[in-house]
């Protein structure tokens, strides 16, 4: 006790500190809890998955080098090679909907 | 252990921090930004990962196309007979899909035809449909992904889409199903049809297919097998499930690599900065230290009181930066972040990204920040210390 007379601040920095430890496992705690991947969703992924048989996620839709790798697109201003190797910029650089540009510039 | 930390230098440390309030809280904010957006992308691309690699297995194990011209072409539904003739294959089967791009939204839909007469897809298709469950239809059904679904009710289809085939004219599609939520992020751009249909709307003959997938039950064979398939149809473009994997490598790597990249050097600019302002030490700095040292101070007690300052800034800038990341990607969504992954897509999904406690990130992240930005201000102090007391004062 005697100690803290002198150094008032350092309990309050240790206070603070493990309270940041605190937090931040019981976020992690709780998007754990919430956002893992159950199995029953898993079960559910990977049977959809078999039923498509197609790779890769609904995520960039727009280009070849997300969505379904093997097949080429109208959209792609540079067509994927034959070996499906990443190769700088011809899988990076994609064109969107001209059409939709059009609409926008339109608005 | 208790008399090795002493708790008086720590003590002087805070004072000390305090003293320069607004240095220290704009460097404390900036490490914590830098951080907080590092660790983001990282637990993007982990998560992202994770669930790729969750359901790859799923996948068949080859994927047999024809190419002419350098280009994806049609393959003859008779090649799967020679293929399934070739031993260890399990399964060989003629699919037909492909994109099906709706111009009033803009929008790329994916378009999957399955075997309708299949009891095993009804059962399967049943476990994988959203609560509304499967309608049964009359003639022409589908069931679309949560995206597609949107996209269409945008577009006033409720019940019912009407697809353009090649030719101008119309085809309806009921619409009786749309896939869980749960599988947002595989199925937001699919629509899951009959393949009659799917011929139908992209015009192709009854003996043609998109591409042909084959099983194989022996995981060691598929090399062999897929060797064996180019000798026979040479024309032929052979994707193994192995291939897959890598790419997906392939994409992270270099999308989290441009990131790093550009992240290091800001990173780099940030420390050069720190150390700049160290080493130049204002002279009330440099007075203070030799003060110090003239009291009685050893240059380790100066050195450990910076210690202290630094950690406490950059400790505190880590754990802030990591818990507003794992607060931003998971609970947010990652806002304007996740476009480096969705690109253009005119078709978002929800990109709730299931969640991996990555400790790996978190250690990596910790050693880039806290120990360099510690030697930071270290080592232009300990120059100060090592010099004699009376001289610094001068």
């Amino acid at each position: 006790m005697s100690k803290n007379l002198y150094t008032p601040k350092t309990p309050k920095l240790l206070f603070s500190l493990f309270a940041l430890i605190l937090f931040f496992t019981l976020e992690t705690l709780y998007i754990f809890s919430s956002k893992s991947l159950d199995d029953k969703t898993l079960e559910k992924r990977e049977e959809f998955v078999s039923i498509v048989a197609l790779p890769d996620l609904a995520i960039s839709t727009e280009a070849t080098f997300i969505r379904h790798r093997s097949m080429s697109d109208i959209f792609s201003i540079y067509k994927d090679d034959g070996s499906l190797r990443e190769y700088f910029v011809s899988t990076y650089t994609y064109s969107h909907s001209h059409i939709q540009k059009a609409d926008k510039s339109a608005k | 252990m208790r008399n090795k930390i002493n708790f008086y230098l720590i003590e002087y440390a805070i004072n000390a921090i305090l003293r320069q309030k607004y240095k220290n809280i704009f460097i404390a904010t900036t490490l914590t930004f830098l951080i907080f957006l590092l660790t983001s992308i990282f637990f993007i691309t982990n998560s992202i990962k994770y669930e790729l690699n969750a359901t790859v297995d799923a996948l068949p194990e080859i994927v047999v196309q024809k190419i002419k011209a350098g280009r994806h072409y049609d393959i003859d539904v008779h090649a799967t007979e020679e293929i399934l003739a070739i031993t260890g294959v399990v399964d060989a089967v003629a699919r037909v899909w492909g994109y099906y791009y709706f111009e009033n939204a803009g929008v790329n839909f994916s378009i999957v035809g399955v075997d309708e007469f299949e009891a095993q897809y009804k059962e399967s298709l049943k476990r994988v449909v959203g609560t509304t469950g499967l309608m049964d239809a009359q003639g022409s059904a589908m069931v679309v992904g949560s995206g597609v679904k949107e996209t269409m009710q945008n577009n006033y289809y409720k019940d019912y889409f009407n697809f353009i085939k090649p030719d101008g004219t119309l085809k309806r599609v009921d619409i009786v199903g749309a896939f869980d939520g749960d599988t947002q992020l595989e199925s937001n751009d699919m629509i899951v049809m009959s393949k009659a249909d799917v011929r139908e709307i992209f015009d192709m003959r009854e003996s043609k297919a998109t591409d042909i997938v084959v099983k194989v039950s022996n995981p060691d064979e598929v090399v062999t097998i897929a060797s064996k398939i180019k000798l026979i149809f040479p024309d032929s473009r052979i994707i193994t499930k192995n291939d897959l994997k890598i790419s997906y490598q392939n994409i992270f790597d270099y999308k989290s690599g441009i990131f790093l990249a550009l992240f290091v050097v800001s990173l780099f600019t940030f420390f050069i900065i720190i150390y700049d302002k160290a080493s130049g030490l204002s002279s009330e700095e440099k007075r203070e230290i030799g003060i110090l040292k003239a009291i009685g101070w050893r240059v380790d007690d100066v050195l450990k009181e910076k210690f202290y300052e630094g950690f406490i800034i950059s400790f505190f800038s880590y754990m802030m930066g990591v818990i507003a990341a794992v607060g931003f990607v998971y609970i947010f969504q990652a806002p304007l972040l996740q476009n480096i992954f969705t690109g253009y897509s005119q078709l978002k999904t929800s990109f709730e990204l299931p969640f991996i406690f990555d400790v790996q990130t978190l250690f990596l992240v910790f050693f880039l920040s806290v120990p360099i930005y510690i030697a930071a201000t270290i080592i232009p102090s300990w120059k100060i210390a090592t010099l004699d007391a009376d001289e610094v004062i001068r």
